[in-house]
């Protein structure tokens, strides 16, 4: 608990009415979008503007007290769970538009803006923001920040850390300071770079400067079925191969098409084994002759039927099934855990020969829906817990993970280390590495006061197992606390 | 310093080079190709010079994932040359390449040519780095994956740090195909006057991988399939007024361009539509990247200061490429987390063994550094 004095310093930062202290309403902010874990916080403060941010962020450096930054709250890997007797700084009142610049192409956005918000503040310009999660529509462009965030349409324009020139930061001693400059060049080591994709831990962005892109001339969507992951596995690579960087290259398994197609009615073949979403953009000749290329990729191999959308609103369809089927497998499970890993594109079929015999051995059912093009996959592991099958899809999902550093790539390709992944941290760092990491943490943070315990292994806990929250042994017998 | 002959090192791959540093003392100067010993704040006389030049080689180039891993020494002009019989590249062009410049040297000093408007600067194109720190730790950070949010960039904490953070041993590049044609407009015309075709031209569809202006010429270049590239070419031709350059031609021209940049006195980041104005009054041999906001100019050392002031004041970036003889400052604007800069410094390298004098009087221990003199600041 915190005692008057802290109350009264907090309150005199961000204004009395903007600190929650109910119990109920604080229970409101006591995970993100992985809930296995959950903390609730000792307070959440709303400040309005950047100096009422580094006003909290200063009474928690002054009284040691360790604080959380969060945007919408869809973070996956548990990036913005709370610490105990710690305060969650909400980032949701900044949402303000600051500024388009249609002649120098930015925009300097609040953090709690929503990504999909900056493309319709420019979009009258001809303009918009490249990096597309598939939770656009709610999440933060502070969160963005946060997680490095990517999208479906990542492999050809990248990710936050390529679109955001600036930023003003708070750093955890309450510090405002500007990282980055109005251009993509640099002064001195990047320290823009770090902080993009450093999941709190290293400071709270306020102010955001992004770039934006021209709309493309040209836009064209297909949707290819075929007779096996596989297949479809070697289309991905012909068209790489061919030297087309496509806009964007999806994979969906028969259990996700099935799960989508419920949901949303997007026109997906149910009996499909694997299908394709492969989009072209640019300039209308090249991109039209590409397209011809890809589509004669796909014939090659056996492409089952091969739908290309006829107008904006067909290829909004075809994206609607695909966004939307994270939340729609829960259509055809009671329970699932989203996994998030990378490995090279080459590995592709291999990894999921490999997931599905591990899903068989675990006797749990196992859907891909993914990021083809780099090789970003998203496994959703099904499970029952009514049926005592947690446990089992809690340790194949973290087994999934492993397997794809195992084949040379990477624990996250966008939804971070936060919480859930922290202990998997060894398996893809040497204890060098992941102590420099830690000197670089301390250069920002040396109380290490921001969002404690997320993105590095915090050894004390690592004893328990990854997943959904269940008490450490040592909790239960009261040697420890949860931080 | 000690005033002797400093000992060079010349480390051959990752074991030698933590040797380099894990087993040695004193003041350590990092020395690539020497392709930028002039740029930014001097290197003060250093115990050892640790040498990369033998520090080279292809390690792992996976064509089908398009990435590569490489010794840090190794020129980027040879690994182009090895990348195009498999018709990729790393999609990076700044002038220096031609004289040599290797990979971890353009990392280290955050260089970038005119693909920049298209593809950004190294800290875009690097996935993974393994780096050896002051005391000899080596780290590994990213991958060989393009998409990757495991742990801390420490690539990118090295992009632009001149070598003051640590040693880059190997990177690993994502990498793009060769474009099957490109294409280059030409347009004679000043500067604002290409400022404003600018405007136009990004603000279309013609997607221009490079939009330059140096000596009275636009250059504008477009890249993709042969058929495609010369009908946007001569679309963009028609609406600047301009002409698309025989292949030669567009050679040349880019080559005189890049011999311009080289020459260049004082290297300059601002938003593109404050860059006109800031060149304009250096009163130097200018070039200009019209969409990217970088640009340089040729001015007499006695310039440089005022050239950094002009450029702090729109809220640019500066850095001096050429120094002279003469003593000034080496860079424009101080970073406002000079404090975090400072204790990632000693985080790092506690003894500041590495590439002092690098950043002129930013980290504190450095302030008798022999170029550095305190002069007006805006």
């Amino acid at each position: 608990m915190l005692d008057a004095e802290v109350l009264h310093a907090f309150s005199s930062a961000v204004g009395a009415a903007n600190v929650v202290s109910d119990p109920v309403r604080l229970r409101s902010y006591e995970c993100d979008g992985l809930t296995g874990f959950k903390q609730v916080p000792s307070l959440v403060l709303l400040p309005l503007d950047t100096a009422s941010v580094a006003a909290a962020v200063t009474v928690c450096h002054r009284y040691g007290i360790p604080f959380v930054a969060r945007g919408a709250g869809t973070g996956l890997s548990g990036g913005a769970l709370p610490v105990a007797d710690g305060v969650v700084i909400s980032l949701q009142r900044l949402r303000e538009v600051v500024e388009v610049d249609p002649v120098d192409r930015i925009a300097v956005v609040q953090p709690g803006v929503t990504n999909l918000d900056i493309t319709k503040a420019t979009a009258q310009y001809g303009l918009y923001y490249a990096p597309d999660p598939s939770s656009q529509q709610v999440c933060t462009i502070g969160g963005n920040v946060a997680e490095n965030s990517g999208g479906a349409h990542c492999l050809k324009y990248g990710f936050t850390t390529n679109h955001v020139l600036s930023m003003t930061v708070v750093l955890p001693d309450g510090e405002v300071v500007t990282l980055g400059g109005d251009t993509g060049e640099q002064l001195g080591p990047d320290l823009r770079g770090v902080f993009i994709g450093s999941e709190g831990t290293l400071g709270i962005a306020c102010d955001i400067t992004v770039r934006l892109l021209t709309v493309p001339e040209t836009v064209r969507t297909l949707l290819a079925d075929f007779p096996s992951v596989t297949a479809a596995g070697e289309v991905v690579s012909d068209i790489i191969a061919a030297g087309i960087v496509p806009a964007a290259v999806e994979m969906m398994d028969n259990l996700a098409i099935e799960a989508a197609e419920k949901a949303v009615g997007a026109g997906y073949t149910l009996t499909t084994p694997a299908a394709l979403v492969v989009e072209l953009d640019g300039p209308a000749a090249e991109c039209g002759n590409q397209f011809e290329q890809v589509k004669a990729i796909c014939d090659r191999h056996g492409c089952t039927r091969l739908h290309i959308a006829k107008d904006a609103g067909e290829r909004a369809k075809i994206w609607q099934g695909r966004k939307a089927a994270f939340a729609a497998v829960g259509r055809i499970s009671p329970d699932y855990i989203v996994q998030d890993g990378v490995v090279p594109r080459t590995r592709l079929a291999e990894v999921l020969g490999r997931i599905e015999a591990m899903g068989n051995a675990a006797g749990l059912r196992v859907a891909n829906v993914f990021h083809a093009g780099d090789g970003n996959l998203h496994p959703l592991v099904l499970f029952d817990a009514d049926a005592g099958e947690s446990e089992r899809a809690e340790n194949l999902s973290k087994d999934i993970t492993e397997l794809c550093v195992e084949l040379g790539g990477s624990l996250s390709g966008e939804h971070g280390i936060g919480t859930d992944k922290a202990c998997s941290m060894p398996r893809m760092f040497g204890e060098d590495d992941l102590a420099v990491m830690d000197r670089v943490r301390a250069g920002f943070d040396a109380d290490k006061l921001s969002n404690p315990g997320k993105l590095l292994p915090t050894p004390r806990l690592c004893g328990e197992k990854p997943g959904r929250y269940r008490p450490h042994p040592l909790e239960e017998a009261g040697v420890i606390e949860r931080l | 310093m000690t005033g002797t002959e400093a000992m060079t090192v010349a480390p051959t791959d990752l074991r030698t080079a933590r040797e380099a540093l894990a087993d040695t003392t004193g003041t350590v100067e990092v020395r690539g190709a020497g392709t930028a010993t002039s740029w930014a704040g001097a290197q003060e006389p250093a115990d050892i010079v640790l040498d990369t030049g033998k520090l080279t080689g292809v390690l792992a180039y996976n064509p089908a994932d398009m990435t590569v891993a490489v010794r840090a020494g190794t020129p980027l002009l040879e690994l182009q040359a090895e990348l195009a019989e498999q018709g990729q590249r790393v999609a990076f062009d700044p002038a220096r390449v031609a004289s040599g410049a290797t990979v971890g040297g353009l990392v280290a000093t955050a260089d970038s040519g005119p693909l920049a408007l298209a593809h950004g600067s190294m800290r875009d194109l690097v996935i993974g780095a393994t780096v050896v720190l002051a005391d000899g730790t080596v780290a590994r950070t990213g991958g060989h994956v393009i998409k990757n949010v495991a742990g801390y960039d420490l690539a990118k904490l090295l992009h632009g740090s001149y070598g003051c953070f640590g040693l880059l041993a190997e990177i690993v590049l994502r990498l793009h195909p060769v474009a099957a044609a490109t294409a280059t407009v030409r347009l004679d015309c000043g500067l604002n006057t290409a400022a404003e075709h600018a405007r136009t031209v990004l603000a279309s569809a013609f997607e221009p991988v490079a939009l330059e202006w140096a000596e009275g010429i636009l250059l504008t270049r477009v890249e993709g399939t042969e058929a495609g590239c010369e009908t946007r070419a001569g679309r963009l031709a028609e609406l600047l007024g301009g002409s698309v350059l025989p292949e030669q031609e567009a050679l040349a021209a880019w080559k005189r361009h890049a011999a311009l940049v080289d020459e260049a006195v004082v290297r300059i980041g601002c938003r593109p539509s404050r860059l006109p104005g800031i060149l304009a009054a250096s009163g130097g041999t200018a070039v200009a990247g019209l969409g990217t906001g970088i640009g340089t100019t040729a001015v007499p050392p006695e310039a440089v200061g005022a050239v950094h002031d002009a450029v702090t004041a729109v809220g640019g970036t500066s850095v001096t490429r050429r120094r002279s003889r003469s003593p000034g400052r080496a860079w424009g604007q101080r970073p406002s987390a000079l404090r975090t800069l400072r204790d990632l410094r000693a985080a790092l390298d506690p003894g500041g063994r590495l590439c002092r004098g690098r950043f002129d009087n930013w980290f504190t221990d450095e302030q008798s550094a022999p170029e550095f003199t305190e002069e007006a600041t805006s």
